[in-house]
């Protein structure tokens, strides 16, 4: 099966006061038809990035794409020209952001906006496009469409917004949905609605989805597969079970030791262990060296790690990490 | 100020708050009709030494203006807190500024609650000035040891906060909280704003600092998880309530109000598999109701998924059994 999306060796760099940074540096990915790939990091790990290059969103300038290629369906985006990318935004790629108050226009009403993405992507009426905007907000599980689709976004909860985004998200049935920390500004019980409405939609209309996001939790409970970045690059990269199961960058070990999580098996104990820490913190892109990035922060590394950038290995479950890489040889022989 | 560790039978404790509640008036224009909002709702609850207690809930449910009112940062409306013993409320401005040296707070964002125009030394060594505590060399002398204590160099007092990450601000606000060595800090959110590296980094240090210090947290979180690893009793809010209060081992291990298993079916946890086929169970509908309009019966009657027709006309009492309170006509188990 070729893949809907596959993103190769992808080079992103921004001009900034410290000279040019590369925030993306050959990054790939892909994505079959379906499927949920989870992106995960922390700020400035370069997930956004991606997100923005491959809906064809990056600021130019200060921003280039410097190599690679992201290929929607076999058709590539890099150079395309602006007038296509519109199109496929909005009607092949939807996308929701973290904040929806800031996505969402303040001064029309919600079922306009809606209308609006339906009548730029397809030939309907205006009638027509407010109907199937109300079927929209219907299959979003907004209460009262009915008048709801006449509210201005203010009038919403932040859960409601966030539906009303994904439903004009998902108005022109993509086939690829680009959902960028959906749930970061709401409530938790409000996340956990959207996060089962994301996996509705899913089963629903087939749609294939990149979530972006920094909690790992949420990776378990939505990805298929992950990608765990860092510093502009994917240091892991595998199915679920196996990244949270057996993570094999020590970055990744660190995350999700890291994480205070739910566990019943610590509900029962006098007194819990204190969380594990990396130490440090994410190196400013300007300063990074020849070396693996993570290097000044693990534990494990040797002097190759200081040297030489590490490339991702391995199929099916990529690694990159010269430790990972030398015990696999070891294992091998 | 004598601080024996551990709480003997006849002492009172730390901090034990009675009946609190709060209410602001909301101006409604001219003609309208006066509008109360009533954060907090007659909340009762202790904080031993050497203890935390989580203050859970979303947003609206009333946990920061609790927790505020306690220290007198907000007036309550009714209620009694006692420090020690010492009646808060019946203090005088003056009397109430002697009691501050044993009351401190840090809050959520590290970016905003540091003037960004002083060094951070002297940021940390304000509290000193103002309360008058010990000469210039003594207050200099201790900022060199506060700096040591939360992990950053002394060598740092000269910078300013832009010049720090987000983590090391907030060791900044800790010890800027630290200085005139207090018996309670409240902490609100005090790691959502990190990335969950760094959230790991400080939830340890909090840690640490009270088992050397002897502290007591008033903890404000939104995050179960975050929760489970620093407080010792929890209590959750909704729309101004304590609805479920226990020692955590208890709380989390058998949670009895439908909202506090929403909470949890709702925080991080690396067990829930999109592999495995997990779909949440206990769904909570809607958003938290606004505190201007709390319906009547059960607060969250409208939103619970066992929910009965008595739940939406009377408001449950709360009712205790061996340090477990419940505020629910159908507590589970």
């Amino acid at each position: 099966m070729s893949p809907l999306l596959d993103v190769r060796d992808l080079r992103v760099e921004f001009a900034t006061r410290h000279g040019t940074v590369t925030a993306l540096d050959g990054v790939s990915l892909r994505l079959e038809p379906g499927e949920t790939l989870g992106v995960v990091g922390e700020s400035g790990c370069g997930k956004s990035i991606t997100a923005l290059a491959i809906m064809g969103l990056i600021p130019m300038p200060p921003g280039r794409i410097a190599g690679g290629s992201i290929r929607l369906d076999g058709e590539e985006l890099i150079g395309a020209p602006e007038r296509r990318l519109r199109q496929l935004r909005g009607r092949d790629i939807g996308m929701i952001f973290q904040e929806p108050m800031t996505s969402l226009n303040p001064v029309f009403r919600v079922g306009d906006q809606i209308a609006e993405a339906i009548l730029l992507h397809q030939d309907v009426s205006r009638d027509e496009a407010r109907r199937r905007a109300l079927d929209l907000l219907r299959t979003v599980g907004v209460p009262d469409p009915g008048q709801r689709i006449d509210a201005y976004p203010h009038e919403l909860s932040g859960g409601l917004r966030q539906r009303v985004m994904i439903a004009i998200a998902i108005s022109c049935q993509p086939r690829l949905l680009i959902a960028d920390e959906p749930t970061t500004a709401l409530d938790v019980t409000v996340q956990a609605q959207i996060f089962d409405l994301i996996r509705d939609i899913q089963d629903r209309l087939g749609v294939a989805v990149i979530l972006i996001t920094h909690d790992m939790g949420a990776i378990a409970e939505m990805a298929d597969r992950v990608a765990v970045m860092y510093a502009g690059r994917v240091v892991e990269e595998g199915p679920a079970d196996a990244i949270l199961d057996s993570p094999a960058h020590p970055y990744t070990r660190g995350l999700i030791g890291c994480i205070p999580a739910i566990d019943p098996a610590l509900a029962a104990l006098d007194r819990l262990p204190p969380l594990a820490e990396i130490p440090g913190v994410v190196p400013p892109l300007h300063l990074l060296g020849q070396g693996c990035a993570f290097a000044d922060r693990c534990i494990e590394a040797v002097d190759i790690c200081r040297k030489v950038a590490p490339p991702l290995t391995g199929r099916g479950h990529a690694v990159a990490c010269h430790l990972h890489a030398a015990a696999a040889a070891s294992e091998e022989s | 100020m004598p601080a024996p560790a551990g709480d003997s039978a006849s002492a009172p404790p730390l901090l034990e708050v009675r009946n609190l509640s709060v209410s602001f008036p909301m101006s409604r224009g001219l003609f309208g009709p006066k509008r109360v909002l009533q954060a907090v709702r007659g909340i009762s609850f202790t904080v031993g030494r050497g203890r935390t207690l989580g203050l859970v809930g979303e947003s609206g449910s009333g946990k920061t203006t609790a927790a505020m009112a306690a220290i007198r940062l907000v007036t309550p409306s009714d209620g009694q807190v006692l420090l020690e013993g010492r009646d808060l409320m019946a203090l005088d401005e003056r009397a109430m500024r002697a009691e501050r040296r044993h009351l401190a707070v840090i809050f959520q964002d590290p970016y905003s609650s540091l003037n960004p125009r002083n060094r951070v030394g002297a940021i940390v060594r304000e509290p000193l000035d103002l309360m008058g505590i010990g000469s210039p060399g003594e207050r200099e002398s201790r900022v060199r040891e506060l700096f040591r204590l939360v992990g950053l160099r002394p060598d740092q007092m000269a910078l300013f906060p832009h010049q720090f990450s987000g983590g090391q601000r907030q060791r900044i606000a800790i010890a800027r909280a630290l200085a005139t060595n207090p018996a309670l800090i409240v902490c609100d959110e005090p790691v959502s704003a990190l990335d969950v590296a760094i959230q790991a980094q400080i939830l340890n240090l909090l840690r640490r600092l009270q088992d050397d210090l002897g502290l007591s947290y008033l903890f404000i979180s939104h995050d179960l998880g975050v929760v489970q690893h620093v407080c010792h009793e929890v209590a959750v809010m909704y729309l101004g309530q304590v609805v479920e209060m226990a020692e955590r081992r208890r709380l989390f291990s058998a949670p009895a109000h439908p909202y506090t298993r929403a909470l949890l079916e709702s925080a991080p946890s690396l067990d829930r598999r999109k592999s495995a086929g997990y779909r949440r169970k206990a769904a909570v509908k809607g958003d938290p109701p606004s505190p201007l309009a709390i319906p009547s019966g059960c607060a969250f009657a409208g939103r619970c998924p066992q929910a009965q027709p008595r739940c939406r006309t009377e408001e449950p009492e709360p009712t205790a059994r061996d340090g477990h309170l419940v505020r629910c006509h159908f507590p589970v188990g």
